[in-house]
């Protein structure tokens, strides 16, 4: 049964209900259902909602008492600040827009990284055998459960001695070490997914391993790369602690990190801050809406056996 | 170079760069922190000298630190009893198939795929005492008599509304990782149990529940490891007053504000410890209930 039909059956029951006639067990049941949905979607949506709300806001409107749960009146005063449009905020503006400059640049790079590096691994764990391969599989796979605890004061002491501090090198290097192990269980997954009769062809064709990977692999696990890369590319987007040590100035200091900046400043206009938010946001909201499909599989692979 | 010599190569070939990059920034690291947690490092104020516990015994003598300690524990069981408990009430509402189940869906991993930090900034203008919507709608409801403040003066009320506020992001990860375990488990079985008589409840604590036990581990432990390592919505909603502050927060305050790299070092290498235990002992539960029931 449809929600569509659900929704209509419920108001159907709840017509005759009040007609005077009681609600069946099966309406009862039903209107639970929707109801549990509403409140679901409603706890997921609703600070995605109110930042929006706000950001469209003008600042007397966002700070009323009690609050509008529309924008009251519909302004776009914050975005064309945030733009630069107009003069006013334009620190905010050179601000954002390089940050999320550098951002795409950090994460991009290290999810094109690691996915690189990650497809070659999986494949000789998944489809080669030489010594030592449980040992470091295992190893590296341990790495999931190290906090970032375990490596943070060292990592910024490497990249200092290395004169790498506030470059994007240092960012993405410390990305993709801590994106590998878990692009690696994914991809580890799917090309123990595939068949191998379909590689068989190839070297009976007299393919060596690596060509195999390329023409055949490759092409069949790309939802399993896709999963992967996009997995990469938002927790990449999202880091905030790494780039606050390592990044020092806005050559190349990521987007959370201008948020954060923007908020502990204490006078810049709640709408304002909304709509940082709501750009910070949006890409990674876009990439979520969009391939879901995709991250819903990078989530649970290997986690049913 | 033969073939097969080639062939015996290859697969060190394509894990050299994971080796070097898991090894030299993960492992070296790891093994580096471990040994610095026993000396004194202080990058302005030379020499640097083996400690023995020292940093330690500093560490626990410090008042900040221990509540830091406190807050931390409290944080990881409101962070796992909800995700946990919410994730399974969602997974239970998502798994039969309805029209926009898709959408649905997709907008429920939607906080799980934000950035934490973002976020944090957006509940800290929910939860704002002078125009915060918690407050008016509270008040509207007449559950509040007046407008509170909610961050920042009571310990325990702001230790949880900030893990409220990691709940919201990783119950999407439980959910869909129950939701994918629940799917999973064949119709027959449900139906077997409905002709033996076995009403809803029944049939999830009998069927549904010891086959999702190990979707379970694997969210109790992410749960575990995320809320352990608790910084970004600390680092927002509280600052780095010592009041709501997680062992991660105090990590980044005493190496990077005091720069205190030795203590840092030593609060690390007790956090990782505590991590690797606790983990370990959440799969070992699962793991052993399991076998018991099976």
């Amino acid at each position: 049964m449809t929600t569509g039909e659900q929704t209509a059956g419920v108001m159907t029951q709840v017509a005759q209900g009040l007609a005077g006639r009681g609600p069946t067990r099966r309406t009862v049941k039903v209107a639970g259902r929707v109801i549990t949905l509403v409140v679901i979607l409603l706890w997921s949506l609703f600070p995605v909602y109110w930042a929006l709300n706000t950001s469209l806001s003008t600042l007397s409107g966002a700070d009323s008492k009690p609050a509008h749960y529309l924008p009251s009146p519909l302004s776009g005063t914050s975005y064309r600040d945030i733009l630069g449009i107009g003069g006013a905020g334009s620190g905010v503006a050179t601000q954002i827009g390089r940050s999320l400059l550098n951002s795409a640049i950090e994460s991009g790079a290290a999810m094109i990284l690691t996915v690189t590096i990650a497809v070659f691994a999986a494949y000789a764990f998944a489809r080669l055998n030489f010594k030592f391969k449980r040992t470091i599989f295992v190893s590296v796979l341990a790495t999931l459960l190290l906090p970032a605890y375990a490596t943070l004061i060292p990592l910024y002491r490497i990249m200092a001695s290395l004169g790498l501090v506030n470059t994007y090198l240092a960012v993405i290097l410390v990305y993709t070490s801590g994106f590998l192990p878990l692009a690696i269980w994914i991809l580890y997954n799917y090309f123990n997914s595939i068949p191998r009769e379909l590689e068989e062809a190839a070297f009976v064709d007299g393919a060596t391993p690596v060509r195999a990977l390329v023409r055949v692999i490759i092409p069949v696990a790309r939802p399993g790369i896709a999963a992967a890369a996009i997995i990469a590319f938002l927790l990449g987007w999202a880091q905030f602690l790494f780039p606050l040590i390592l990044t020092t100035d806005l050559s190349t200091q990521p987007v959370t990190v201008i948020v954060a900046a923007l908020n502990e400043q204490r006078i810049v206009p709640f709408t304002l801050l909304m709509g940082c938010g709501v750009i910070a946001a949006a890409i990674p909201g876009i990439v979520a809406l969009v391939l879901n499909r995709y991250i819903v599989q990078g989530m649970t692979a290997g986690s049913i056996k | 170079m033969s073939s097969a010599r080639r062939g015996r190569l290859l697969p060190y070939i394509l894990l050299s760069p994971l080796v070097v990059f898991i090894g030299a920034l993960s492992f070296v690291p790891t093994a580096d922190t471990t040994v610095e947690a026993f000396f004194r490092v202080m990058p302005l104020n030379p020499p640097t000298q083996f400690t023995g516990l020292g940093n330690f015994r500093a560490l626990f003598a410090n008042p900040a630190i221990t509540t830091s300690w406190v807050n931390t524990a409290v944080y990881v069981v409101v962070g796992v009893v909800l995700s946990v408990i919410l994730g399974t009430a969602m997974a239970l509402a998502l798994r039969q198939k309805f029209r926009f189940r898709g959408i649905v869906l997709a907008l429920v991993i939607l906080p799980w795929a934000l950035p934490a930090v973002v976020e944090a900034v957006i509940w800290n203008w929910i939860y704002n005492p002078t125009f915060g919507v918690m407050n008016s709608a509270l008040h509207s409801a007449h559950l509040i008599g007046g407008y509170h403040v909610w961050l920042g003066l009571d310990r325990w009320l702001t230790v949880v509304l900030i893990e409220i506020v990691q709940v919201w992001q990783i119950t999407p990860l439980s959910a869909v990782v129950i939701l994918a375990a629940l799917q999973s488990i064949s119709p027959d079985l449900y139906e077997a149990a409905r002709v033996d008589g076995a009403g809803p409840v029944q049939s999830f604590v009998r069927i549904s529940l010891p086959l999702i036990r190990p979707a379970l581990a694997v969210c109790t432990v992410e749960a575990l490891v995320l809320s352990l390592n608790i910084f970004d919505q600390v680092y927002i909603l509280n600052g780095i007053a010592p009041l709501g502050s997680s062992v991660m927060l105090q990590t980044y305050v005493q190496t990077f504000e005091d720069l205190n790299f030795g203590s840092g070092y030593a609060l690390s290498l007790l956090i990782t410890l505590a991590t690797a235990l606790l983990s370990m002992a959440a799969l070992a539960l699962f793991y052993r209930r399991s076998e018991a029931t099976s």
